[in-house]
């Protein structure tokens, strides 16, 4: 009698187990059938297809090639477009995206929200393409300078006086402690 | 007869095989020249090339800062309103001599160096020299102790103390870091002059000339040669990269 008992406890376990495994299966199923538990990492807009790795390799070891180009850029001046930062998010990230590192519709922390792992790359680097290069307001002479504090505040564009500027001090200081 | 026509057309061989030779002799000189000016992007840079700047202080004007905002602009350096703490890769210098009264002005940036003083010091190796002789921070290793600034002669560096608002990507910059006058690298990395050299020029002042130092055929040493280029603090024995006229 104990004996059969125990075999209908055993029996009543595997059961539940079977039935919360078939329910979990259900539950986390999207529509596609595909299972949503993975992050919802966005692609590309541009109508690129492919990475330039496979996306299992890219998956693995984008640090590394990023790691990898990032010395050899600042030492060496290499500046191949393939493992670029720059260019994962030229690609990545749409031009007129107002997604920010750290939220989750942002490529890069789509998945490193998910999986915990910080990263500190957009500390510097701009986290989505950037809108133009300034043409910069090139002066065909001396032009104000707006907020910039580091120059004088001029219009005319040579002048053979001493403009009475931060940088007209009588030493050879500059505006800067 | 036929002796002549085969001493004339021998002549004339032998003129015209030395023509290519000299102009095979000339050929990769030029093209060697050209690599040096623009190099393959996956290429590193190499000692072949030194940049280097020379500025005429007789033409720098007083009173334009036309290097300044186009370094900013070009950089994406803005002011917080803090004058002190604010970043400044070049600043504009007014020179007196006491006794004549006679002023100059001169823009001041990272000299460059042969032997760079914030190279020496820097604890992690976050200050280096390229092989082309543009000294850079690391920013990716420098962890913001400003022992460089301290260091450097010439008080070019400046350290980022509060976050940086981006508007350039090729340019990363970012809080607790230092950072300087990188010599635009990414442009001279594709053949390009610096932001700085450029806006005097369209300024037609025309104060600042860049280019390879090591290359005797190039403007700045034509210039050098001619009309030689002091260093500030030449008793430092820096060699620095950046020279001056009329100082």
């Amino acid at each position: 009698m104990q004996q059969f008992q125990k075999r209908m406890h055993n029996t009543l376990i595997t059961i539940a187990g079977l039935a919360l495994l078939a329910f979990s299966a259900f539950a986390f199923a999207s529509p596609e059938g595909k299972p949503s538990f993975s992050p919802k990492v966005p692609h590309p807009t541009n109508g690129t297809t492919e990475c330039v790795e496979p996306e299992d390799d890219m998956k693995k070891n984008h640090m590394n090639y990023i790691l990898h180009q990032r010395d050899e850029t600042v030492h060496e001046g290499i500046r191949t477009k393939k493992y670029s930062l720059k260019e994962c998010i030229n690609c990545h990230v749409p031009k007129d995206s107002t997604a920010r590192f750290g939220d989750d519709q942002h490529f890069c922390s789509s998945c490193h929200n998910f999986a915990g792992v910080s990263i500190d790359c957009f500390q510097c680097h701009m986290d989505r393409p950037m809108a133009d290069k300034p043409t910069g307001d090139r002066p065909t002479g001396a032009k104000p300078l707006g907020k910039n504090p580091h120059g004088a505040q001029i219009s005319k564009p040579v002048s053979t006086e001493i403009a009475s500027t931060p940088t007209g001090a009588a030493s050879t200081k500059g505006s800067k402690q | 007869m036929s002796c002549n026509d085969v001493n004339v057309s021998r002549r004339s061989f032998v003129g015209q095989t030395a023509t290519a030779a000299a102009a095979l002799t000339i050929v990769p000189g030029v093209f060697l020249h050209t690599v040096a000016e623009a190099k393959p992007v996956d290429q590193a840079v190499t000692s072949a090339v030194r940049w280097g700047m020379l500025i005429d202080t007789a033409k720098c004007a007083s009173g334009c800062t036309a290097c300044v905002s186009a370094c900013n602009t070009e950089n994406g350096i803005a002011s917080h309103g803090r004058p002190r703490t604010d970043q400044q890769w070049i600043r504009k210098v007014t020179l007196r001599d006491k006794q004549t009264k006679h002023e100059i002005s001169l823009p001041m940036l990272c000299q460059h160096c042969e032997s760079p003083p914030c190279v020496d010091v820097c604890p992690t190796g976050a200050s280096f020299k390229r092989e082309d002789g543009i000294v850079l921070v690391d920013r990716h290793i420098c962890i913001g102790c400003r022992y460089c600034m301290i260091a450097c002669p010439y008080k070019a560096r400046s350290f980022a103390h509060e976050t940086v608002d981006l508007t350039v990507d090729y340019q990363p910059r970012g809080k607790g870091t230092v950072e300087s006058c990188t010599m635009c690298v990414h442009r001279v990395d594709e053949g390009g002059t610096p932001a700085c050299v450029e806006a005097c020029s369209e300024a037609e002042h025309g104060a600042m000339i860049f280019g390879d130092i090591k290359n005797p055929d190039s403007e700045i040493s034509k210039q050098l040669v001619e009309h030689g280029g002091k260093q500030i603090r030449a008793d430092l024995g820096l060699n620095t990269g950046v020279r001056y006229r009329g100082i």
